[in-house]
């Protein structure tokens, strides 16, 4: 049956005044609107919060590991023929002697050496003087450093240079010292122009240089590096790596991006007879770390915001229901006035829909503030990821869709008649 | 010539049960272009059953009924619709004004569903509600209006898509004597200016003041004075 055979156009009711009828209907009741909400704005702040922390938690524990581990590479001298060198001797280090040159070869590596920890004798001491033993320390660390391993660790100096390749080379007994356990043996930086002596047991080494910080290897620890031919002539070869003893290893400084190709090269590069004698570590994964992070914490707290989202759907659907009943005599109006069913769906619909985008909006604005004050308090950077951030709101108004189907096809099912018996 | 407003033949409504209510029984009617008719009777005579079938808001268990000659018996609830918005101007007893709309914004709502241009309605609407001398009181709410306001507010509404009939149950039942007089003067005035009326009543003092009286009883309808009714078709014709 058409309308236009009738003679008269059915009745219509546009996108526009539905959306304003919708309006109208939730701004007469403000107070109930903003409780009918909260389920809502509860369940999508959380879901941005969420996602926007673990974001900001992720990006700032990424950024830490890209600068440097990402640029790091391990290789140890573990292989079996350290196990079978006789008891008692140390075998020879299983690098070859231009491990240097040849890391350095290989495309992306900024610098790279061999280093080990010197073993010293139980009861060795380290002083400034041997005259004065009052200040004598027992905890410091004696590394032996190749020249390329002191360029990869990357020193931050806060007087003289690094050690030398003619220093290494002619096994000269020098050494540099960190800033504090300087201070510790009374060497300031104004003394170092008088080449003043740390005492190794009885070895003198004459202070060359004092560095504040190290990029790898001697990043929290106080130690003293040695060239490594010295320590070879004074202390011979290094431990074999057995038990908790420390090997020799290898550290390499790679460009950005570069570590992976490195680690996949090197133990070929530096024993091309014997590669599985190195044991190579790569950098982690930042990528892994970020979803160790989203992990656990991250899924209970989703879990949480979709309770809260589940809430304020039921929460939205009994308000509007009631609506629906209270106002049986306005829907019986609005039939008469030529409204048809589904126009009252749709204003029904459309309100419930509504409420659920305002919930939606105003729980991302306040996802959104929580991710920025809390990532401002740590001094991060937050992290909001658009993809989800954007579209956020519409969570709301599809929970308000949801619940709103079911009263809004009561309010479409209510007779014009049993509306105007109401009064 | 135009056809009749209202043709009805055989129009009965009966409610199932055991046993089955005749609320209207098989009743015979034709209201003309310009008529005023009241429908009187004591409560349970069936007057308002008629009047929701006259409404389209109910259907009719057996007959005919022919709206401005379209037989409305064979349209579904779409075209149903569209006839109350836009051939019937509904007067009820307890206003049903929205109460957090203002009078213009009330009126507005019979503009809702039949396509009147936005611009359009709010124009209409202000002459509808000056048209009942409520000129003054356009952004007036509800719950300011008097009783009597109420009404012109709801008459206003009523009239302002121009319908083929005004369809009014018992206007004047909630309203004091002084009001109600009012309110009847109104409806007087919009019959001698053209609007086809059917009043629905069980006062007969209202009653009195149209041209035509259909009585109910029992569900039987028949009219008391349709002499002065023919005259006054004639008048117009």
């Amino acid at each position: 049956m058409s309308g236009r055979r009738a003679g008269f156009p059915v009745s219509a009711m546009s996108a526009r005044d539905t959306v304003s009828e919708a309006v109208a209907g939730i701004v007469q009741r403000p107070g109930r609107a903003v409780l009918t909400m909260l389920g809502t704005v509860l369940g999508v702040g959380a879901f941005v919060a969420v996602l926007g922390m673990t974001a900001t938690g992720a990006g700032q524990i990424s950024r830490q590991f890209t600068a440097l581990q990402q640029t790091t590479v391990t290789v140890e001298d573990n292989g079996p023929a350290n196990d079978a060198a006789p008891p008692g001797t140390n075998p020879p280090i299983g690098f070859p002697a231009d491990a240097d040159q040849v890391a350095e070869r290989i495309n992306g590596v900024t610098a790279a050496g061999v280093w080990w920890p010197v073993a010293l004798p139980s009861g060795t001491s380290v002083t400034g003087s041997l005259a004065l033993s009052a200040n004598a320390l027992q905890t410091v660390t004696v590394l032996a450093a190749s020249p390329g391993a002191i360029k990869a660790m990357g020193l931050s100096m806060v007087a003289g240079s690094p050690l030398s390749t003619y220093e290494n080379d002619t096994a000269q007994h020098v050494a540099l010292i960190d800033a504090t356990t300087a201070q510790q043996l009374g060497i300031s930086a104004g003394r170092l122009a008088s080449h003043p002596a740390v005492f190794v047991g009885n070895i003198a080494y004459t202070v060359v240089g004092i560095y504040s910080s190290a990029k790898r290897v001697v990043t929290d620890e106080s130690a003293l590096l040695i060239p490594e031919k010295t320590a070879l002539a004074s202390y011979g070869n290094p431990a074999p790596g057995i038990g908790d003893q420390q090997e020799a290893q290898m550290v390499v400084a790679t460009r950005i991006g570069a570590a992976k190709a490195v680690a996949a090269q090197i133990a070929a590069a530096e024993l091309p007879t014997d590669p599985s004698r190195l044991v190579v570590t790569s950098p982690p994964n930042p990528q892994n770390l970020q979803s160790q992070v989203t992990g656990d914490l991250a899924s209970l707290f989703l879990v949480l915001a979709l309770i809260s989202l589940l809430i304020g759907a039921v929460g939205i659907a009994n308000t509007t229901l009631v609506a629906v009943l209270e106002r049986t005599e306005e829907i019986g109006l609005r039939r008469a006035l030529g409204a048809r069913p589904r126009h009252i769906a749709g204003q029904f619909l459309a309100e419930s829909a509504a409420l659920g985008t305002i919930g939606g909006l105003i729980g991302t604005s306040i996802g959104v503030f929580v991710v920025v004050i809390s990532a401002a308090a740590k001094d991060w950077t937050a992290v909001l990821n658009p993809s989800y951030t954007l579209p956020a709101p519409l969570i709301g108004t599809v929970v308000g869709l949801l619940a709103g189907a079911y009263p809004a096809l009561r309010a479409a099912r209510t007779s014009p008649l049993a509306a105007l018996r109401h009064a | 010539m135009a056809p009749p407003v209202i043709k009805l033949r055989g129009l009965a409504r009966t409610y199932p049960g055991s046993p089955p209510v005749h609320a209207v029984r098989p009743a015979d009617l034709v209201i003309e272009a310009g008529d005023y008719v009241a429908v009187t009777g004591p409560s349970g005579s069936g007057k308002s059953t008629l009047l929701h079938l006259l409404g389209l808001l109910d259907t009719p268990t057996a007959g005919t009924y022919l709206l401005d000659g379209l037989d409305t018996s064979t349209l579904g609830d779409r075209d149903r619709s569209a006839l109350r918005g836009s051939s019937i101007g509904f007067v009820f007893q307890a206003f049903h004004l929205l109460p957090y709309r203002t009078a213009a914004e009330n009126v507005l709502l019979a503009e809702l569903y039949n396509r009147t241009p936005r611009g359009a309605r709010i124009r209409a609407a202000e002459h509808a509600l000056g048209s009942v001398g409520l000129g003054h009181r356009l952004d007036a709410l509800p719950t300011t209006l008097s009783g009597g306001e109420s009404q012109r507010v709801a008459i206003a509404r009523a009239l302002v898509n121009r319908p083929s009939l005004l369809l009014c149950d018992e206007p004047t039942g909630n309203l004091d004597s002084r009001n109600a007089a009012t309110v009847m003067e109104l409806l007087g005035e919009l019959n001698e200016a053209g609007f086809t009326i059917v009043v629905i009543t069980h006062d007969p003092a209202i009653g009195a003041r149209a041209r035509r009286t259909v009585a109910m009883r029992d569900g039987v309808a028949s009219e008391t004075v349709a002499a002065a009714a023919a005259v006054a078709v004639k008048d117009r014709a």
